[in-house]
């Protein structure tokens, strides 16, 4: 049996699109296998429960209960891929959890595979996020985010020696557009027959990127 | 012949921890190769008797009969370590007995490896119990554990206090004991089987269980603390093992 993906989009700061990316890659999992499990544990931000309410769960780090709920689910090796929304005031203690319950470990006994998505920011917070990721988690399975709408083409160095994917900034007016609790990147490719529009190109782009991660992630077992 | 070797466990207050210290112990032994049996004087019921039945019989060690148990089969029995888990408040008078039917005498003169581990509780009156128990400590290794069952800091932020009981034995080793997260302490309560079991995910009868992976990874984290505390001790040194053994819960 092949691996089951586990992406945790993190940041241990607020607004730097992570909601976003993880709309994305749960709309393009969902398109492509069928079937995600989504997990919002950012209820502070903009919210994936939301955006995605029929796919999303809640999960809760604060309590040992709700990291059960929220982990014991996700160590599963079900073949049905889950992402995980980690919003910024969650960061430590569920990497904190993660390095004590041994789970890169057990994940990859269990053949589930974390990957983890860090969005990028220039400020020391996230640089201290960063490091302490890199002294936790393989290489291999570390990849940053480089959102152009926060970075503005400015990756800072020390984030810039990994894997990284590149999310291109959006004009104001697309930005609101895809902003609306009812918009779906899926439907949107469905349904706009013009596949020249700024919009189509980017969320194909940004598809195809989660594609090449995903292969990326196949050879190298 | 190996030098029996006889470890206590105890205090005279209750719920500080004794019986999950001498758990960790046995499970500590088990990973390490030694054998070991246990006694539980909690008589009649028997908490350790309840994670490690196979080793553990009950015992009150005030009666005649049930010391002579213990500690006339100690070159006949083939374990060379015996962990003995004695009652809340039962210390002082145990340590007592021991004196009186000439087994400190016999641990002084070498001819038995005794260590007392003293359960210390997060208040002055548990400190108060060093001084008497130190008395009973020639010959023996005397361990002062710090169970820290709950944020207490041992009245360390008050140097004077903290270092008119804890510097008051010269050949007193400190040792601590980190704090298990309370749900992974009650699931393995539940489960009723030892840390390590757990940890393995397996019931009482080595049996495939399905307990939570959060609540083993918190008590593998913890176990791995406070074996290295043990291991910080020399524990193994203590009872006459070559550390080389492979460590085999230690996966």
């Amino acid at each position: 049996m092949s691996h089951t993906p586990v992406y945790i989009i993190c940041s241990p700061r607020p607004l730097v699109g992570k909601t976003l990316v993880a709309r994305l890659l749960s709309e393009f999992l969902l398109l492509k296998d069928g079937t995600v499990t989504a997990f919002d544990i950012n209820l502070k931000e903009p919210s994936l429960l939301d955006y995605l309410p029929r796919l999303t769960e809640t999960a809760d780090v604060d309590n040992t209960f709700g990291k059960m709920q929220l982990m014991d689910r996700v160590i599963v090796n079900d073949g049905v891929a889950k992402v995980i929304d980690l919003g910024f005031h969650a960061f430590d203690e569920f990497f904190k959890m993660c390095d004590e319950i041994g789970f890169m470990k057990e994940a990859a006994r269990r053949r589930v595979a974390p990957i983890i998505l860090f969005m990028a920011d220039t400020d020391r917070v996230s640089a201290r996020g960063h490091d302490t990721l890199l002294q936790q988690i393989p290489a291999s399975a570390l990849v940053t985010v480089d959102n152009e709408y926060v970075l503005r083409g400015e990756l800072p160095v020390a984030f810039s020696h990994g894997r990284l994917l590149r999310v291109a900034a959006l004009p104001a007016f697309l930005k609101t557009y895809i902003d609306r609790l009812t918009f779906s990147f899926t439907n949107y490719l469905r349904n706009e027959k013009d596949a020249s529009t700024e919009l189509n190109q980017w969320i194909r782009r940004n598809y195809l990127s989660f594609r090449e991660l995903e292969l990326n992630l196949i050879l190298q077992r | 012949m190996a030098k029996p070797v006889v470890i206590v466990v105890g205090a005279d207050k209750g719920g500080v921890g004794k019986t999950t210290v001498s758990r960790t112990l046995l499970d500590y032994f088990s990973a390490n190769n030694v054998p070991t049996r246990a006694f539980d004087t909690e008589s009649p019921r028997g908490t350790l008797k309840r994670f490690h039945p196979e080793i553990t019989e009950i015992v009150d060690m005030t009666t005649t009969s049930d010391q002579m148990k213990i500690f006339d089969t100690l070159n006949a029995a083939s374990p060379s370590v015996t962990v003995i888990d004695v009652r809340a408040g039962l210390l002082s008078p145990a340590l007592a007995s021991l004196r009186d039917i000439g087994f400190l005498d016999a641990a002084r003169s070498g001819q038995i490896t005794f260590a007392v581990f003293h359960i210390l509780g997060p208040s002055i009156a548990s400190l108060d119990e060093i001084a008497e128990t130190a008395n009973f400590m020639q010959g023996a290794k005397y361990f002062l554990v710090k169970n820290f069952i709950n944020d207490t800091q041992f009245f360390q932020w008050d140097q004077a206090t903290y270092n008119s009981y804890f510097h008051r034995i010269k050949d007193a080793t400190e040792l601590t004991i980190p704090k298990l997260n309370e749900m992974a302490y009650e699931q393995v309560e539940v489960a009723s089987v030892p840390f390590l079991k757990f940890v393995a995910n397996k019931g009482t009868a080595d049996d495939a269980a399905n307990y939570s992976f959060v609540l083993r990874g918190y008590v593998r984290h913890w176990l791995a603390n406070v074996w290295s505390e043990f291991d910080r001790i020399k524990l193994t040194d203590l009872v006459g093992v070559n550390k080389a053994n492979i460590r085999s819960g230690e996966k």
